[in-house]
């Protein structure tokens, strides 16, 4: 009685295993192997297999179980990997040749048509008055020597290999380009907190309002005679601040994202990022370019504001004259070269 | 200049105390992705070390661990 | 000259993972580091699939593209390989990579990474055959010797299997052929953008 029992149940699960896998999936219904007994589940675990084509229908790659610690390894296959070097071999080089040379060509051609602009001499001439003090210039050149330099290593990851390389070797460029990776990962640091420093030290006169409308409607004094009305900082060096801050800001955190790979995102965030972060470096360093033939060679008496310190009253009452009234009236009047020169309130 | 040279230095010392700060936390992949199943050597070094010269003769080791086993630089291992 | 490939045999790995030890001590592999992996797709359920992976020496390959100082060659074999001496451990091999294959002694990306490590194909790199220092920078060179990866060679079920490509995928054929299905040449689409025709 009891073997019939058992036997009776016995069969009652075969009837089971055989009957609602059938009923519930009629794709494995019609699997002739199912009648052969063999296999009650109705699979075929030998060619029933899963493959390619079908997992990346699912998923745009292929991941599994692996019994090693590190999970990068359980991706089996990851084709965007093609896609990412589509991106940086076939479109990175032209897009930072275009934009960084386009750049310097523009300033070029703005050269050649505007020239120099020259200091306007007025009864101030030759008294000077404190624009920078001796920390803000400090973080500014901070900021600026690792600019250079993470720019230059920057570049180098993209031209070296096409530029450099051929000059001088494989050994010595590989050489020079352990230290430039080395230069741009320490470097980024001092970097990212002079721009934080900037940042705070400067907002405050970086806020735009309705003078920068004007300035820019009048062409900022590039285009045209006379200057429009500018208080410490003008409608393009507000532009400046502020793709400083943003960019920097971007830059920083693309960047640690590298620096720490795989911390926070898998290897499509890792390609993502080193994307961003190069498109972004490539612009960054498009304006800085402005910015440094503007300070430099594209403006008579702007340098000094950046390296003394103290600029012409004469040249600040012509392209700073609301805050030169403000610092005056600070600070009793005339030219001040004493006192708090912190920026002007 | 003055704040121009502060400047320079202030970066090259923030840069050596950021290469200090990053490589002190700097993790290797035998640490990282080693499980702490058998262990026959040192982490970090290969199973019979970097100047293994391929001779399993007693001698070579001298008592020395696995690990660190130092012996005459000559052919690497054929199989 | 042949082109080398792997191709592993889905149907037949059992992922015994003795291709990943034999690699290890072949080429005294540091800790930490593997050069060939099994992942199992589909793990614990129907149709669950191993496939041992490792650098496929892509066609055009990505690694060598991206690579900041062109520290990678080809050889007249096809097989990809790099120059630890040049590598600068900048980690864009690895975002390039569709297989995950070159790894870095350190896990952060500042400083000192160390030299990526991938599979040589077991052909060294490009240090002279058989010299100590390419012993210890990439391992063994069995290919130099006329001997085929340790690994395919090894390989106890005969699923991996190493050598001229077009050799590969005719074995590869046949036994698909004759036991009537066969889960595709994994990866060969991404490496080498064909696959094996049945």
């Amino acid at each position: 009685m009891r073997r019939a029992t058992t036997f009776l149940s016995t069969l009652l699960l075969a009837v089971m295993l055989f009957a609602v896998p059938g009923a519930l999936s009629p794709a494995q219904a019609q699997n002739p192997i199912q009648a052969d007994g063999q296999n009650p589940m109705g699979a075929r675990p030998t060619a029933d297999s899963v493959n390619e084509e079908f997992l990346f229908k699912q998923e745009s790659k292929i991941r599994g179980r692996v019994s090693i610690p590190d999970g990068k390894s359980a991706n089996l296959i990851q084709p965007q990997g093609r896609e990412y070097q589509n991106f940086r071999e076939r479109w990175l080089p032209w897009i930072g040749a275009l934009v960084i040379l386009g750049m310097l060509a523009a300033l070029g051609v703005f050269f050649l048509f505007r020239g120099r602009i020259m200091m306007e001499h007025s009864q101030e001439s030759g008294k000077k008055i404190l624009r920078f003090n001796a920390f803000e210039r400090f973080t500014h050149w901070m900021t600026a020597v690792c600019f250079i330099i993470l720019s230059l290593s920057g570049l180098n990851y993209i031209f070296g290999k096409r530029l450099l390389m051929p000059l001088i070797g494989p050994e010595a460029f590989g050489a020079l380009a352990q230290w430039a990776k080395y230069s741009h990962v320490y470097l980024a640091w001092p970097f990212m907190l002079g721009v934080a420093f900037m940042f705070v030290l400067w907002i405050r006169d970086n806020i735009p309002s309705k003078v920068d409308w004007a300035w820019i409607k009048a062409g900022g004094g590039f285009i045209g005679k006379g200057h429009p009305h500018a208080g410490r900082f003008n409608a393009g060096q507000k532009g400046v601040f502020w793709m400083v801050a943003g960019f920097g800001a971007a830059m920083a955190a693309t960047g640690l994202m590298m620096l720490f790979p795989f911390a926070l995102t898998d290897i499509n965030g890792m390609q993502v990022m080193q994307v961003i972060h190069s498109v972004i470096g490539i612009v960054f360093i498009a304006g800085i370019l402005a910015h440094i033939y503007i300070g430099t060679l594209g403006m008579e008496g702007a340098y000094d504001a950046m390296g003394s310190g103290k600029v012409d009253l004469a040249w600040a009452r012509a392209h700073h004259d609301l805050w030169v009234e403000q610092e005056q009236a600070r600070t009793g009047s005339g030219p001040q070269l004493k006192g708090h020169p912190a920026p002007a309130e | 200049m003055k704040a121009f040279l502060a400047a320079v230095i202030a970066a090259v010392a923030l840069g050596v105390l950021a290469m200090f700060a990053l490589t002190s936390s700097q993790k290797f992949a035998y640490q990282a992705f080693a499980t702490s199943g058998a262990r026959v050597s040192e982490p970090g070094t290969n199973l019979v070390g970097p100047r293994w010269n391929g001779d399993p003769r007693p001698d070579e080791f001298n008592g020395e661990p696995h690990g660190k086993a130092e012996g005459a630089a000559s052919q690497p291992k054929r199989s | 000259m042949a082109r080398m490939k792997f191709l592993c045999d889905a149907d037949r790995c059992i992922e015994c993972n003795a291709c990943v030890t034999a690699c290890k001590n072949e080429h005294e592999v540091p800790w930490g580091i593997n050069r060939r992996r099994v992942v199992t797709l589909n793990d614990g359920k129907p149709g669950e699939r191993s496939v041992s992976m490792a650098c496929m020496h892509c066609t055009d390959a990505p690694c060598a593209a991206v690579c900041p100082v062109n520290c990678f060659y080809t050889t007249a074999d096809a097989v990809v390989l790099h120059s630890k001496d040049i590598c600068i451990g900048c980690g864009y091999c690895f975002y390039a990579c569709p297989f995950g294959a070159p790894q870095y002694p350190r896990v952060g990306n500042f400083g000192s990474r160390g030299k990526m490590d991938k599979c040589t194909y077991c052909s060294g790199g490009p240090e002279p055959d058989f010299s100590t220092a390419e012993y210890e920078k990439y391992g063994s060179n069995r290919l130099a010797e006329g001997k085929l990866p340790l690994c395919a060679e090894m390989c106890s079920t005969k699923a991996l299997l190493a050598g001229d490509g077009e050799m590969i995928a005719e074995i590869y054929k046949q036994r698909v052929i004759k036991r009537g299905y066969g889960s595709g040449a994994w990866g060969w689409k991404t490496a080498y953008r064909e696959t094996v025709a049945i």
